[in-house]
């Protein structure tokens, strides 16, 4: 596969986004934002319709709606008094419903949309490929340069407010950080599958220790060999490549739920092991 | 001149007798439309321990938002060691925060240090990360409430009292000079709640701390305040604790039974330490 270009630039757009995933995906499980993370990938289905039938790159079109979708559920769950759940499920619909409406009008239900809706990570060109990479870098940036005040604000927002931490600031840029990722995104596993990238490695972390550190380590490396793997195996059984990695993603999840320490016959086993040594 | 150097010269300049900490005059605030607070005046003296009692609703808790500058007063004055609350926004390190209770995921993945090392964001400052001085102070920290040997702990596998010493010891890891403490011993048994409270106390006299402790137990506060001020919507009182216990007005804020509000325990131990 790595012999050629198409290869070469689906594995490294791949472990870009699979890096910027991990990270945020932290956030996304310990803040419960798994819903938002849903709630925007399939409204970026509008910003994609806006884009294929205003004749605007599509991810371009994605990426500024679902920054305004991000700060709506922000805006509307903070101003409007309505729970954080309600508005995605009134804005992810509204969006959805919005887009297909859109493309129906516009007779253009064709082969482009459904790779928006599933991936096409082969059809990755370099423009892609440094699109990606800038804008991962930037989300990264902001998760690194502003964690300590995420940390604070996703445990205990009281208390970070009453200490002087911008709560504001930090609440929406972790949503439009989320929504950047997830239209980064798109290209690799699709709309409807992009949300798994948000969820899943940080989730895999959390069963298999309690140190943040930790956690975003092993989002790491179930997020990078997740892409590696699912992009070789489709590669070579020739299948979906968004649809497996996903699928990889969820067996590294499946195992780290059997080795977590708080299954009853690990802490056991961990138990023996101290104990022997 | 900046917060900073406001801050230091409200120390270190020469104020005959006690300064005072906290001072609002007439205040008055609302949320959501409704008025929470009317004409609230009192003041907090360095190193004295005020108890804040009132009824379920009374407005303690926007009290004390009020004094951090996060509810914008309708009318009145509020000055915080000499500033605005506009001005105490740059200055909020020099305050330890407790909130009523926190509420958080059991498997949060955050250790007792990393708890503790939140309350030192105000003082690392904004794209800065910690020190060596940083992890020092939350060494310190730890150790003043007796979590020594916690420090790797998950915060979610702590018991009630200990997680309560470590929100109180990341209230203590900055330059505070000012605790402000929301119920901070709501869910705790009677011996978790005294434990509290005499470290709260000691930690006090060590420190040479000002505490602003918001409660409903009248008992609890009777013991341990130097004043109190009693609060259900508008001020009821405020006075030594025996003052407060032997008030007809504590009644009246509460509207119920006296000996059921203070108890013939509470109303003798109240008196006996402080009268």
């Amino acid at each position: 596969m790595l012999a050629y270009g198409f290869g070469q630039r689906a594995l490294v757009g791949g472990l870009i986004i699979a890096v910027t995933c991990s990270l945020i995906s932290f956030f996304v499980i310990v803040r419960r934002l798994a819903f938002v993370g849903m709630g925007i990938s399939h409204a970026a289905f509008g910003g994609v319709s806006i884009g294929i039938v205003a004749g605007v790159d599509p991810i371009l079109a994605a990426g500024g709606f679902c920054v305004l979708v991000a700060g709506g559920i922000g805006w509307l769950s903070r101003k409007g008094r309505l729970h954080e759940d309600t508005v995605i499920g009134i804005l992810f619909a509204s969006a959805m419903a919005f887009g297909v409406l859109l493309v129906s009008l516009a007779h253009a239900y064709n082969l482009d949309l459904m790779s928006y809706l599933f991936g096409s990570i082969l059809a990755l060109s370099w423009t892609d490929v440094i699109v990606a990479a800038v804008l991962s870098a930037l989300v990264i940036s902001f998760l690194v340069l502003f964690f300590k005040e995420l940390l604070f604000f996703v445990f205990d927002e009281e208390t970070a407010t009453a200490s002087g931490v911008p709560v504001r600031f930090v609440y929406y840029g972790l949503l439009i950080a989320m929504a950047v990722t997830i239209v980064v995104s798109i290209k690799l596993v699709g709309i409807i599958l992009v949300s798994a990238l948000l969820v899943i490695p940080g989730a895999t972390g959390l069963q298999l220790t309690r140190n943040y550190r930790g956690v975003i380590v092993i989002s790491l490396i179930a997020a990078v060999t997740s892409v590696v793997a699912g992009l070789f195996l489709s590669w070579g059984f020739d299948i979906a490549s968004g649809a497996t990695i996903v699928l990889v993603l969820f067996a590294e999840f499946m195992l780290s739920v059997a080795l977590s320490p708080r299954r009853p016959y690990m802490a056991r086993l961990i138990g023996r092991g101290k104990a022997d040594s | 001149m900046t917060h900073a150097c406001r801050v230091a010269e409200f120390f270190n300049g020469s104020v005959e007798g006690a300064r005072t900490l906290i001072e609002l005059e007439g205040v008055r605030a609302s949320l959501a439309g409704h008025t929470v607070l009317e004409e609230i005046s009192f003041s907090l003296d360095e190193k004295m321990f005020l108890g804040v009692v009132g009824p379920n609703g009374a407005g303690k808790t926007t009290l004390l938002r009020v004094v951090l500058g996060l509810v914008k007063p309708d009318g009145g004055t509020v000055r915080v060691m000499g500033m605005t609350p506009g001005e105490l926004k740059h200055e909020l390190h020099h305050i330890g925060y407790m909130s009523q209770q926190v509420v958080f995921d059991p498997v949060f993945p955050v250790s007792v240090f990393d708890v503790v090392m939140m309350g030192r964001t105000c003082c690392i400052g904004t794209l800065r990360f910690p020190t060596k001085a940083d992890r020092e102070a939350v060494g310190e920290g730890i150790r003043m409430v007796g979590l020594e040997g916690l420090e790797r702990r998950p915060i979610g596998e702590l018991s009630g009292g200990e997680q309560k010493r470590a929100f109180l010891a990341r209230a203590l890891c900055r330059e505070t000079h000012i605790l402000l403490l929301d119920e901070p011993t709501a869910g705790l048994d009677l011996p978790a709640q005294q434990q509290f409270m005499e470290l709260l106390v000691r930690l006090k006299e060590q420190l040479g701390l000002s505490v602003v402790f918001v409660s409903h137990d009248v008992n609890v506060l009777a013991r341990f305040a130097d004043e109190m001020v009693c609060i259900n919507r508008t001020m009821h009182l405020h006075g030594k604790p025996q003052e407060v216990l032997g008030s007809e007005k504590l009644k009246e804020a509460y509207r119920c039974e006296f000996d059921f509000l203070v108890g013939v325990g509470g109303q003798g131990q109240g008196a006996g330490e402080d009268g």
